[in-house]
């Protein structure tokens, strides 16, 4: 069962934004580091 | 959000991508995103799948009404994880520049 821990592989995800394009955590792999921010609301 | 917005060049500058994610479906993402004019990724999971992921098996990150961030870096390790106590628990975008910063070997 994934889990996020420190310093540990951050669990693998894909999602559609909001534009329809596919977005997988792992393709920013050797390429970018990721900011992911759980927004609760955008009010 | 706003806050974000005005320092998102720095984040471009560290090579780091900034994805939201949040419960609202794709119309509101997209609705949100175009009227702020916001640059970065926005990822509508209206099913909690990936809130559900992130939120399993860490005790304090419970998914009530607060948000959370998690920085990973390029190898795929989660390097920083917060968990906010209110609305406004949010680490400044200056603390997580620095952040990354310390994050290059």
């Amino acid at each position: 069962m994934a889990q996020v821990e420190l310093n540990a592989p951050a669990p693998d995800f894909t999602l559609a934004d909001y534009q329809g394009n596919s977005v997988s955590l792992s393709q920013f792999k050797g390429k970018q580091h990721v900011l992911l921010v759980f927004n609760r609301g955008f009010m | 959000m706003a806050q974000l917005r005005q320092d998102y060049d720095e984040f471009v500058e560290r090579e780091t991508a900034v994805l939201v994610l949040g419960p609202e479906n794709q119309q509101k993402f997209a609705s949100y995103f175009g009227e702020h004019n916001l640059p970065f990724t926005g990822l509508p999971d209206p099913k909690h799948s990936v809130l559900k992921l992130y939120g399993q098996q860490i005790k304090i990150f419970k998914f009530g009404r607060m948000p959370a961030q998690v920085l990973v870096d390029k190898a795929g390790t989660a390097r920083f994880i917060h968990y906010g106590h209110n609305m406004q628990d949010i680490p400044s975008n200056t603390e997580m520049l620095d952040l990354i910063d310390s994050l290059e070997d």
